[in-house]
């Protein structure tokens, strides 16, 4: 059974427009929310254990505690650049509730005392955009945005912003670079964002699914959000279930949740006659579990912490046994080399090379030598560069190496694959030239 | 102030400091360890790209980078550790992977931060065996450099230059990943009074600089620091020779003066010091007005006499390109009441482009005054010089012509007022076509250029700053003050100078030009 502490509504239309928000109670826990001194909501957010939804899983509270107490200008971003491959809760949240997502953040803006705010989404997310934008026009419209709202003398503006579909523009000071009109790169940190972000102004970058979630904590309470969930994952979370199940989608369920129940119970299981091989459990960087692992995983940090992978932005992949891993990981390597900027140079020139050792490999040209290559490369990326991706790229190889590396010898040495009996030609590597 | 510990010494440095400027010094002499890096340099600000200059730091469990951590009291900072050099090989063997290893037809071989940083911290075998990315090669990227983007490391140096000081902002990276380029914005070239501090900056043979490919290989060439003689700045430089001559010019770091930096037309200078632009031989105007060859120390002696004759019609033209001890013996030496400072542009002496060029091209226009102040010179008008060799009053004109007479853009019509002296005594390091046209009696005596004698020069703001002699060139040239004393009469022998470079034993195993063109011959023999 899901949770719906935010999707309750989404079934409902007309919950996208104002009118229909507000019959749902919409709004009213932002008129409460001003009533309150911005410290507290800061303090009740804290209390809630709530943790960032994007990836990271780092405590809201504590983040928007790193802001330097002064009167400086600050700006609050909702990172809605939702590029994680197997990710699309961000999505629709913003198409089935976007007043939920102003909410949450004119209360967030709030208190951290922020009077403007971007929403940076996607550029694919053309329809999300558009109705992001028409929500802002009925919320400026009401009062709700502006001068002074709902009488309460603190000012907010907020604007959607469209990104140009580059994954690294999902990083906070990449998107914030992005923001500024500079090319989507991470910045070098320290300073982080939250001393000087955008424009060199105290930044607090959240997750949409973050952002949405203040509302319940300020309309209930830390002690009922943290109700739900594990006492170091609280509240609940969207997951993006996808791969090969019969129901994909998105299911809002409590963090702690079984992974196996995720999969067979709400997932409907997998197709008839096919047995579950391995599950990425948050996202394509983090490390893939086998099937063994996943059936005893429950989709909370700790656990995630302990199998040795993470529970990142909730994206769950699920994979049978009629794929060929080294196919699937040729995949994760393409997409890493097509999405690093370029910046450091281990992960310029490492994510290339991992992908070219897989697809020699995956081409039927591979050498033996090319597996323990491959985890000497990724373990040399790892923690060496600015930003995370490099990371990314590396801990999907070393996992898919680790966990299933008969697959990768028999495709060596009967240059094909043991699932398929096929050879793939390397046409990424060459993609660009 | 912050006290910490680099590789086991106790090191104190100022709050801010990072670890990589405690760690090179200001004198950028690497004290307390040498760290690899690319991307970072001193003159610009950090961007954390390269990933090479790791350090491990007690209770951080990874590798740092030294360039944007700063120093705090009581860190333990070490580089020797096996950790630190694994990652600094690594991270160079990603530098490599793609990178051509063209080094045997690369201008930077030889001066490649590449080849160093591999010797010190390399010497893996490459386990690289899949197809390199092919980028764009040869790109012109102005009229100054040239861009090979494979050699590239992307460690946007030459991009931070541009923005950050030249602020001309033409060039960029495009794209992205291990397909990134650098190159120059829609519309633009990278075309600025400073570009070739690019090529200075690059660590690798990504640009090159069209003055100079492939004209030289860098172990050939010797180098020696001196002043640059182009403006009144008075940048440090770096002159790069061999026994063909000079070949390029280099910024070097004076942090009172030019920073890290030189402008392009300062690179410009060792082309008047090569004997092509040189005066080479004492010439005299016969009456059959055809010049006549002579030994310039003979020349100057002979006229010693001319020099006597003259009394109180001898006057001195002076020019701001010669050293502070050239003027005080030409003083000393040469007494007259008419002296007058050749000036050229004078309307543009305070120009300055806000960096380093400034529109006094001459070096030592300021020790000029001084010394002419000290021996109670009040220069005459230009009109009374005019009017003086007009009426007959100055029958023997010295002129110390200028060195770069090219930013002299008067100087054909102070020549054809020079004519009319009855006497005309021409000195200067540089042939004039001018001067070689004129008629009457006329002597010119060669010169030592700026880098074939010690000296000062005192710069626009008044710092005196003293320079060596680097090489020879013109062998049998006078400098100003032996030219100086020679007129006066007085009985010295000068010696002409000797090259620096020793004459090998066998002449077929000197380095010409002629012979690395037989350079099979040369190879066989083993001697090179």
């Amino acid at each position: 059974m899901e949770t719906k502490l935010l999707s309750e509504f989404y079934h409902i239309d007309e919950y996208r427009g104002l009118a229909g928000y507000k019959a749902k109670g919409g709004y009213d826990v932002l008129a409460k929310a001003l009533k309150m001194a911005p410290q507290a909501i800061i303090d009740e957010v804290k209390a809630s254990g709530l943790r960032g939804r994007g990836g990271a899983g780092f405590s809201t509270g504590t983040k928007w505690s790193f802001l330097p107490k002064n009167n400086e200008p600050r700006y609050l971003l909702c990172n809605a650049d939702e590029g994680e491959p197997g990710t699309f809760k961000d999505r629709m949240m913003m198409e089935r509730a976007p007043h939920q997502l102003i909410e949450g953040m004119i209360i967030s803006a709030f208190a951290i005392g922020s009077k403007k705010s971007y929403i940076y989404v996607r550029g694919e997310y053309f329809y999300a955009i558009g109705v992001l934008r028409k929500a802002l026009e009925e919320a400026y419209a009401a009062g709700l945005l502006g001068k002074n709202i709902l009488g309460s003398g603190f000012d907010h503006d907020m604007d959607v912003y469209s990104g140009a579909g580059a994954y690294i523009c999902g990083e906070e000071t990449g998107m914030i670079s992005s923001l500024e009109g500079l090319k989507g790169q991470p910045k070098l940190k320290p300073p982080f964002p939250a001393v000087q972000g955008y424009l060199r102004k105290p930044t607090i970058v959240n997750n949409v699914e973050t952002l949405a979630a203040v509302i319940p904590i300020i309309r209930d309470g830390a002690a009922a959000y943290k109700k739900f969930g594990t006492e170091k994952s609280t509240g609940t979370k969207f997951f993006s279930l996808s791969g090969n199940v019969n129901k994909p989608g998105n299911y809002e369920v409590p963090l702690g949740y079984s992974l196996k129940d995720m999969i067979f119970k709400l997932g409907g299981g997998l197709k008839p006659g096919r047995k579950l091989k391995a599950v990425i459990p948050g996202g394509s960087s983090a490390p893939v579990l086998t099937a063994e692992e996943a059936e005893r995983a429950t989709l909370d940090y700790e656990c995630m912490a302990q199998m040795g992978t993470m529970l990142g932005s909730g994206a769950i992949i699920v994979i049978d046994d009629a794929n060929c891993m080294v196919d699937c990981l040729g995949n994760l390597t393409h997409f890493y080399h097509h999405e690093s900027c370029g910046q450091c140079t281990p992960c310029r020139e490492g994510t290339g090379w991992l992908d070219k050792i897989v697809h020699s490999i995956l081409s039927g040209k591979g050498r033996l030598a090319d597996i323990d290559l491959l985890v000497k490369v990724a373990d040399n990326m790892k923690g060496r560069t600015i930003c995370a991706l490099s990371d990314a790229a590396a801990l999907p190889v070393l996992s898919f190496v680790q966990k299933f590396r008969p697959e990768f010898e028999y495709f060596v040495r009967e240059g094909r694959s043991q699932v398929t009996g096929k050879t793939k030609e390397a046409v990424h590597g060459e993609m660009h030239h | 102030m912050a006290k910490c510990t680099i590789n086991g010494k106790e090191v104190e440095v100022k709050d801010g400091t990072t670890i990589i400027q405690a760690m090179s010094g200001e004198k950028q002499d690497w004290q307390h360890g040498k760290v690899a890096h690319y991307c970072w340099h001193p003159g610009l600000s950090v961007a954390g790209v390269c990933r090479l200059c790791m350090v491990e730091i007690e209770g951080n469990p990874r590798v740092q980078i030294a360039c944007n951590t700063v120093v705090t009291e009581g860190m333990k900072i070490n580089n020797t550790s096996e950790k630190v050099k694994d990652a600094a090989k690594w991270g160079l063997d990603f530098h490599l992977i793609n990178h051509p290893l063209d080094c045997p037809i690369c201008d930077q071989a030889g001066e490649c931060g590449l080849q160093d940083q591999y010797m010190e911290f390399g010497k893996y075998t490459p386990e690289m065996s899949e197809k390199k990315v092919k980028k764009h090669k040869v790109v012109d990227l102005g009229p100054t450099v040239v861009l090979d983007s494979e050699r590239c490391i992307l460690c946007s140096r030459c991009v931070r230059f541009t923005e950050e000081v030249s602020k001309t902002n033409e060039l960029g990276i495009f794209n992205r990943g291990d397909h990134s380029e650098i190159g120059t914005h829609a519309g633009m070239e990278l075309n600025n009074k400073y570009s070739l501090n690019t090529v200075d900056i690059c660590p690798v043979g990504a640009l090159t600089s069209k003055d100079f490919r492939f004209k030289q290989r860098v172990w050939y060439l010797k180098d020696a620091e001196t002043v640059c003689n182009g403006c009144s700045t008075g940048c440090n430089v770096k002159v790069y020779f061999n026994k063909e001559g000079m070949f390029r010019v280099k910024p070097v770091f004076n942090k009172d003066v030019n920073s890290y930096w030189m402008c392009d037309d300062g690179r410009d200078i060792y082309k008047f010091v090569n004997k092509e632009s040189r005066l080479l031989k004492a010439k005299k105007k016969t009456t059959g007005g055809n010049w006549e060859e002579m030994f310039p120390g003979a020349a100057a002696k002979e006229l010693s006499s001319t020099v006597k004759a003259a009394g109180d019609g001898l006057a001195l033209v002076v020019t701001g390109q010669y050293t502070n001890e050239e003027y005080e013996a030409l003083f000393t030496n040469l007494k007259t009441k008419k002296v007058f400072h050749w000036v050229n542009s004078p309307e543009k002496h305070n120009d300055f482009d806000g960096l380093l060029i400034r529109g006094d091209k001459n070096p030592n226009t300021k020790g000029l005054q001084a010394v002419m102040q000290k021996h109670g010179i009040t220069p005459g008008n230009w009109a009374d010089l005019v009017a003086g060799l007009q009426s007959g009053n100055i029958k023997t004109l010295i002129v110390a012509a200028p060195e770069i007479a090219a930013v002299y853009p008067d100087i054909k019509h102070r020549v054809s007022e020079f004519e009319k002296a009855h006497n005309l005594v021409w000195l200067s390091s540089t042939k004039s076509v001018e001067v070689d046209l004129l008629t009457g009696n006329i002597w010119q005596i060669p010169m030592k250029s700026f880098v074939e004698k010690d000296g000062t020069f005192v710069n626009h703001g008044g710092l005196a700053q003293k320079f060596k002699k680097a090489t020879t060139v013109v062998s049998e040239a006078l400098n100003l003050g032996e030219a100086a004393l020679l007129m006066s009469g007085a009985q010295i022998m000068v010696k002409p100078e000797t090259s620096p470079f020793v004459e090998t034993a066998r002449p077929a195993d000197r380095v010409t030009l002629e012979n690395r063109k037989k350079n099979e011959f040369v190879f066989k023999r083993g001697t090179l």
